[in-house]
């Protein structure tokens, strides 16, 4: 009962906080927007030679997705420490960290899952629409929920992140501008192959065929390293949120 | 009931409370005075959960408040003002608090009239001056029909009305059998509601019991006040 209601009062919270519509609402308008664009490239130009397949259109936006799990699983901890520091009624009302940090992390699954569905169908069905070539279903489904996935991941590691600073500036810049513009595993991949074992490269497989680096990991054992890493520090975080002083 | 004992909180080199006990009874107002910086907020954090003591406990009938199932229920708290996100309306904010315990949205209305917010309606507690987001956090403290309430410095920022309202609220409350520990460091708000006195400063209890026998051998509680806490004897006492 405690635990239903203490997830209630979370998805409550998360549902009326506009920081956490706007990494919706950067997940879903977005990616529509970019798939857009590059299905007008395509339209307009047909004997282009990337990205002319419907599908590759659709997920080359999906890194949109990824900054707005990222947003939502940073500001739904961060907004418990801005002003005046909704953490105190939080605790008060819900004194378990543990139990606060799992209804969290359950309402970061939930709210990436649905931003999700809603958006992979509507980019791919676009992207088809305007360039007008047929798309594998079977094909489609594997890699959204490949997508899907790595948004959830990510979601809950900016959300552990964020625990660790409590203000969501540096995990919001950091994680998005290595999730959209310079991935440091990426440029440690380079120089290492440690850096194909971090959470962000270990699962870029996910999004299925799309053009990346070579070497690392394969997609089953990349996304089960990037969910021993979300695991990992969502216990680190439950464990520091449990110990930690809420003003100290 | 409310018992603190032996509460020592330090922070690295520092000592903010050392040796903090005293009770605050059932039907009875307890007024935890002290000058800033004393130790009073430290010791409410430590008895709500939110910090953790160096040594001590604290205990609201006999138990710790992380241990309460529903802490809503039993104990009404205020602390650091509304505790609000600036995006929330004052029912919005009543709202999630309501869905931890279970809590009708019927009650929510009522705490709103109680508190004189219902007509705040869509304004966001961002906007809201300080004896709103006062009312707001007294709202939220009475949300769960609780026996106990725990109020820090409540009366910051309220209008004369407001002030009454809450001298009002806090006796009804006492007189109703429940237990009130209310902070502050205005010494005439204190002397106006409490029945029992505790007078922390430097975060050490320097006198507690009754307030009349606190006050004995003193024109006023200000007299006895200062010079309990040995403030106010030049620059650097009380600000």
């Amino acid at each position: 009962m405690t635990r239903s209601r203490a997830l209630a009062a979370e998805l409550h919270k998360t549902l009326t906080l506009p920081a956490a519509w706007a990494g919706v609402t950067v997940a879903l308008l977005g990616s529509l927007l970019i798939t857009v664009l590059n299905a007008y490239a395509v339209h307009a130009d047909p004997s282009a030679v990337a990205f002319t397949a419907p599908l590759e259109v659709a997920f080359a936006a999906m890194p949109l997705g990824t900054v707005g799990a990222t947003v939502i699983g940073v500001t739904v901890f961060s907004s418990e420490f801005t002003g005046e520091r909704q953490i105190t009624a939080t605790l008060a009302a819900v004194p378990d960290r543990v139990l606060v940090l799992t209804a969290k992390a359950i309402v970061v699954v939930l709210l990436v899952a649905v931003t999700a569905v809603v958006t992979m169908p509507l980019t791919i069905g676009v992207a088809r629409l305007m360039i007008g070539e047929s798309v594998s279903i079977p094909e489609a489904v594997t890699r959204c929920l490949g997508a899907a996935l790595y948004w959830i991941l990510s979601g809950l590691i900016a959300l552990a992140v964020t625990v660790f600073t409590r203000s969501g500036v540096v995990p919001m810049v950091v994680l998005i501008v290595n999730g959209s513009l310079v991935s440091f595993s990426l440029l440690l991949s380079k120089v290492s192959a440690l850096g194909f074992w971090l959470p962000d490269m270990a699962g870029r497989r996910l999004f299925g065929d799309v053009p990346t680096v070579e070497g690392g990991l394969g997609v089953v054992p990349g996304a089960l390293v990037m969910a021993g890493w979300t695991a990992l520090l969502l216990v680190a975080a439950a464990a520091v949120f449990h110990r930690r002083d809420t003003m100290g | 009931m409310l018992s603190i004992d032996g509460l020592t909180k330090t922070y690295r080199e520092r000592t903010v409370l050392s040796e903090v006990s005293f009770r605050a009874e059932p039907g009875r107002v307890t007024g935890f005075l002290g000058p800033n910086a004393a130790g009073k907020s430290s010791t409410l954090r430590i008895l709500l959960g939110l910090d953790r003591p160096t040594a001590g406990v604290a205990l609201v009938g006999g138990r710790p408040y992380r241990s309460l199932p529903e802490p809503l229920r039993v104990v009404g708290s205020m602390l650091d003002g509304s505790g609000a996100h600036r995006s929330r309306t004052a029912r919005g904010h009543l709202r999630w608090l309501a869905r931890s315990h279970g809590i009708s949205g019927r009650r929510v209305t009522e705490v709103l009239e109680r508190a004189g917010l219902a007509d705040t309606g869509r304004l966001r507690a961002g906007r809201f001056s300080l004896g709103m987001r006062q009312r707001l956090g007294l709202a939220a403290a009475l949300l769960g029909e609780p026996d106990v309430l725990v109020l820090d410095e409540p009366a910051n920022g309220l209008d004369p009305e407001g002030v009454r309202w809450l001298r009002c609220l806090v006796r009804d409350h006492a007189a109703a059998g429940g237990t009130v520990l209310l902070s502050s460091h205005a010494m005439s708000e204190v002397a106006a509601v409490a029945d029992d006195l505790v007078v922390i400063a430097a975060g050490r209890v320097m006198a507690a019991g009754p307030l009349a026998r606190v006050t004995a051998g003193f024109a006023t509680l200000e007299d006895a006040f200062f010079a309990l806490t040995g403030a106010g004897s030049g620059i650097g006492g009380v600000r």
